[in-house]
């Protein structure tokens, strides 16, 4: 297969990739979903920009309450940091599900929760985290935002940002075959606060594959902080789910229909709080 | 405005399996095609064309990668192996078959041979990374290789007895 025609840039700094950012213009990291996209047309921009050999973008590095990851630090090098396993390790319970081994080789941390898909493993884990991606603008700001979030134009995420986990945490996933995108992905964590009693206000839930993007689920967090140290009930969580989707679209395709995924979340998310309460993320 | 794309040709120059192979492409030119029309290196298959057979991986610059999901002009200046680079991988300096190519045709791990080049070069480098794998990192490991002939069964067998 070959892409519809597009031009190439390979820069060598940030500054230099944001000032050939233009509207039809697309930055490359791993390209492990960006190039299937290419070659199946379903994108075409006018400029590929990649941005592979820009220097100092492949550090985790720990920072004050934060853990720093590059835009491109890949899938296995997270997987494989002792800082991930040590810190994160919701996310390094995560990644073990994202892609196989070769395409966590290649593929990007930035990239994967950039892209968003439906069912990817990290945006439901960002959620749960917290995290904040840090985003450059042609004019040289810096500005945060919720990682789950869409990117204002003319941007580049530099870095993602991932709040030290304070508490135990857990993940799930339905998926079709190992290694294939997920159906239903969930994330929940729990941030252990010593100044504060009620440790059970703090519990997030990040659930991925019920609609297009990474979806927060207060009102099912509530339901699993009410239960502890007992497994929440089922028909509990998917009423609270029914509550944290509210009016947004359901997402659906060839794979699991929307009516699959609604039935299937609540038992992904209980057994991710159960993954969580047991202490194994 | 955006502006108009023009697809200008862009030199690029890699090393695959030793050789220094030179060209001018366009952009949209995908490495898996320069491997196997520029370089001749027809071992690269190509199955799905969007990484998820895993028949045309090659190592670039020692790791593995799909080559139908690079472009050629991000190979640029990099080193690329495919199997006929088998034997480095492996590190066997000895003649004809390497021990994994041995071990396959031992436990009959192939059959039609459309997967077996990436399968090969994939497996070189897990083993090299995993000197002693658990079953269970092979099975991960295997994840991203599809085989329609053998039921992965053999090939599995075929790993295990090169790294007992």
């Amino acid at each position: 297969m070959t892409p519809a025609a597009f031009d190439y840039a390979r820069p060598d700094s940030v500054a230099a990739a944001l000032a050939l950012l233009h509207p039809n213009a697309q930055l490359l990291a791993g390209g492990q979903s960006f190039v299937p996209m290419l070659v199946r047309r379903a994108a075409r921009p006018a400029l590929v920009i990649d941005i592979n050999r820009i220097p100092g973008l492949a550090q985790i590095e720990l920072l004050p309450g934060t853990i720093r990851m590059g835009a491109l630090v890949r899938l296995e090098q997270a997987r494989c940091s002792d800082l991930v396993k040590s810190e994160l390790a919701v996310l390094a319970a995560a990644l073990e599900w994202v892609g196989n081994p070769v395409i966590r080789r290649r593929g990007t941390v930035v990239g994967n929760l950039v892209m968003n898909a439906p069912g990817a493993e990290l945006p439901a884990v960002a959620v749960a985290l917290g995290a904040k991606f840090l985003i450059r603008t042609r004019d040289g700001n810096t500005t945060t935002n919720p990682a789950h979030q869409a990117l204002p134009g003319g941007s580049m995420v530099t870095h993602v940002l991932w709040p030290r986990q304070t508490g135990c945490g857990g993940f799930h996933e339905v998926s079709r075959r190992d290694g294939h995108v997920g159906v239903v992905s969930a994330a929940v964590s729990q941030n252990r606060d010593d100044s504060r009693e009620d440790i059970r206000a703090e519990i997030r839930v990040g659930l991925s594959g019920i609609c297009a993007t990474g979806l927060a689920c207060q009102a099912v967090a509530r339901v699993i902080a009410a239960a502890q140290p007992a497994a929440p009930e089922l028909r509990a969580l998917a009423e609270a789910l029914r509550a944290d989707i509210g009016d947004r679209p359901l997402y659906g395709d060839l794979q699991a229909p929307i009516k699959y995924r609604l039935q299937v979340a609540p038992e992904v998310i209980r057994r991710a709080a159960h993954s969580m309460q047991a202490g194994t993320a | 405005m955006a502006p108009a794309c023009t697809e200008p040709l862009i030199d690029v120059a890699m090393t695959v399996d030793g050789a220094r192979i030179a060209g001018r492409v366009r952009p949209r030119y995908l490495l898996s095609d320069f491997l196997r029309e520029a370089a001749g290196a027809a071992s690269v298959h190509i199955g799905c064309g969007q990484g998820l057979c895993g028949a045309c991986t090659v190592a670039v610059d020692g790791v593995p990668v799909r080559a139908c999901l690079m472009l050629a002009a991000q190979a640029d200046e990099c080193r690329v192996q495919t199997v006929a680079s088998l034997n480095v991988l492996e590190g066997y300096n000895g003649a004809g078959l390497t021990p994994l190519q041995n071990s396959f045709r031992e436990h009959h791990a192939l059959q039609c041979g459309f997967c077996t080049p990436g399968l090969l070069v994939s497996t070189a480098i897990f083993l090299a990374e995993n000197p002693r794998p658990a079953r269970r990192a092979i099975l991960q490991h295997l994840n991203g290789h599809l085989c329609r002939c053998t039921g992965y069964a053999n090939i599995i067998a075929a790993i295990e007895a090169v790294a007992p």
